[in-house]
């Protein structure tokens, strides 16, 4: 059996880096809320390299999913039929919803966000900016909050819309949208250090220290809910445990899951995050090298649940 | 800065309990069965299935399937026994027409539905963007692309074909040893209704809760699996 091309496939890895993509997206979208709100808070949020680069990550990145989810179709002219009609009992319709009302208030948080500079922009030249400015400003909790809801609400989505699947035993599983939010989690958390570092943020800022504390508890509920995911199956008995044995097996997919997911994604990270919070300084090499390690492992994680999930039929 | 997260708290709680009350008051009607005065159903007898192929034929002609996919196929597994006395079995491969139907529940468009007249379940070719979603989704694993309209296509008992001029799905039309039976679940005096009563039935993968129309009469010359 080749990895990427055996019976019953039928999503490809496009499919993958679009589940990658929009958890970054949200995940991004979540640390710079908590940057903003708890390490930076009644500061210039917007100076900061990690907020900087959380708010360049969270639309490059949902709007490359979007994209590669469009050019998946096999009529991507007629993407917009899925935006017309709606099925509320399918979960790739809801989270059409969601994706659209998360990419209104993540731009309008952006906007927030970046009002000082954005003001000092328009004041000379389009005045009435600043009136809608500060009408937003006046509603910033609730833009926040909803913003937090809807980037979460992202993270899992993605998961249930592989779970809703009966025919894959491995897919149709409850800890999957708990997996992919988690996960999404990190890797946005990834994704703004890996970007703050290369934006000139300091590596040893307030907001690394702030990150690395919630990724070592992260990641360590992460390997409890890959550990459940798995143990679920074996439980469920049947096809599910098939499944199981085929996807962490010897085969090309076992090998990503041991090797890139649980070292190299999982392990390494949480070794260096436990390292740095103990002894050493942090610089660029060791922010940006973990980081890139976060950001292999969730990639390699959407493409093996989504080929091996693919593997077994029920 | 307070007043404001209260009014987020105030406001977001009234949406969550207006959609649940919306879901809630729903459910209900979702809940019921939509009881169509048709429903239609198929059995496919393996005792006298012979492998000829000429309903995968029929079909492909009436429905004008193109080269490469298929609508219905006959799956031929064996041979089974010692010479002299081999035979195979047929099973047939097409889509199962569910009940509970997931690619109807995963569509994001609505273009896979469950017809209300007939309770056939059926593709809006239009309306499909090619998402793939329900091709994943169904356990049976027999929806395809259709390479010409690029939609999502599958067996929908010749419901724009056969069954519009009055006549019996293609395939029933074309089996020579009538090893299919097509007819309404609903109409106690049908045929269908008949053997089913006369027979003992299988149908595949219930357990997954699809409650799939085509039934099945096991060969009679099955070894046992385990």
């Amino acid at each position: 059996m080749s990895p990427f091309h055996f019976e019953h496939l039928i999503w490809h890895w496009p499919i993958a880096f679009y589940l990658f993509f929009a958890g970054v997206s949200g995940g991004a979208m979540f640390f710079a809320v908590l940057l903003k709100n708890f390490t930076l808070r009644g500061e210039a949020a917007y100076k900061s390299g990690f907020v900087q680069a959380a708010c360049l990550v969270a639309p490059v990145t949902v709007m490359a999913g979007l994209g590669i989810l469009v050019t998946d179709l096999t009529k991507p002219l007629h993407f917009w039929k899925i935006m017309v009609f709606y099925n509320l009992t399918s979960v790739m319709s809801v989270g059409v919803i969601i994706l659209c009302i998360y990419m209104v208030f993540m731009f309008l948080w952006i906007a927030l966000v970046f009002r000082p500079v954005i003001d000092d922009w328009c004041r000379s030249r389009f005045p009435w900016v600043l009136k809608l400015s500060a009408f937003l400003s006046r509603s910033e909790a609730t833009i926040t909050g909803l913003l937090v809801i809807l980037a979460l609400a992202l993270g899992a989505y993605t998961g249930f819309l592989l779970s809703a699947l009966p025919g894959y035993p491995m897919l149709k599983n409850p800890v999957l949208p708990i997996l992919f939010l988690l996960s999404a989690l990190s890797s946005g958390a990834a994704a703004s250090l890996l970007g703050g570092v290369l934006l000139k943020g300091n590596p040893d800022g307030r907001e690394v220290h702030m990150i690395h504390k919630i990724e070592i508890p992260l990641i360590m509920v992460e390997m409890v809910a890959i550990f459940t995911f798995f143990l679920g199956l074996v439980l469920t008995g049947g096809q599910a445990k098939v499944a199981a044995a085929n996807a962490l097996g010897f085969g090309f997919w076992g090998v990503v899951f041991w090797v890139g997911i649980l070292l190299v994604g999982l392990s390494v990270p949480l070794a260096m995050n436990l390292f740095m919070t103990a002894t050493a300084k942090r610089r660029f090499a060791y922010v940006a090298g973990t980081a890139t390690c976060s950001l292999i492992g969730v990639i390699l994680l959407r493409h093996f649940i989504l080929y091996a999930g693919q593997m077994t039929i029920a | 800065m307070d007043k404001s997260k209260r009014q987020f708290l105030q406001g977001s709680g009234a949406v969550i309990a207006g959609i649940s009350l919306y879901m809630l008051a729903n459910g209900k009607v979702a809940g019921e069965q939509q009881t169509g005065t048709i429903k239609y159903a198929m059995l496919h007898d393996e005792n006298k299935c012979i492998g000829c192929n000429a309903c995968a034929d029929n079909c492909r002609k009436v429905n004008k399937v193109p080269e490469g996919v298929a609508r219905l196929e006959i799956i031929r597994t064996g041979p089974f026994g010692e010479y002299p006395n081999q035979f195979y079995h047929f099973t047939r491969k097409s889509c199962e027409q569910c009940e509970d139907s997931p690619c109807v529940h995963v569509c994001p468009t609505g273009a896979a539905f469950k017809d209300e007249k007939t309770g056939i379940v059926s593709v809006n070719s239009w309306k499909c963007v090619g998402c793939q979603y329900c091709l994943a989704a169904c356990p049976y694993h027999i929806r395809f692309i259709n390479p010409v309209t690029k939609a999502a296509d599958k067996c929908d008992f010749c419901r724009e074909t056969q069954l519009k001029e009055g006549k019996k799905p293609a395939c029933v039309e074309a089996c020579p040893t009538k090893a299919l039976v097509f007819g309404d679940l609903n109409d106690p005096n049908s045929e269908i209704v008949k053997a089913l009563e006369e027979n003992p039935v299988y149908r595949n993968k219930r357990d997954l809760g699809t409650h799939p129309k085509l039934f099945r009469i096991q060969a009679k010359q099955g070894g046992i699996n385990v």
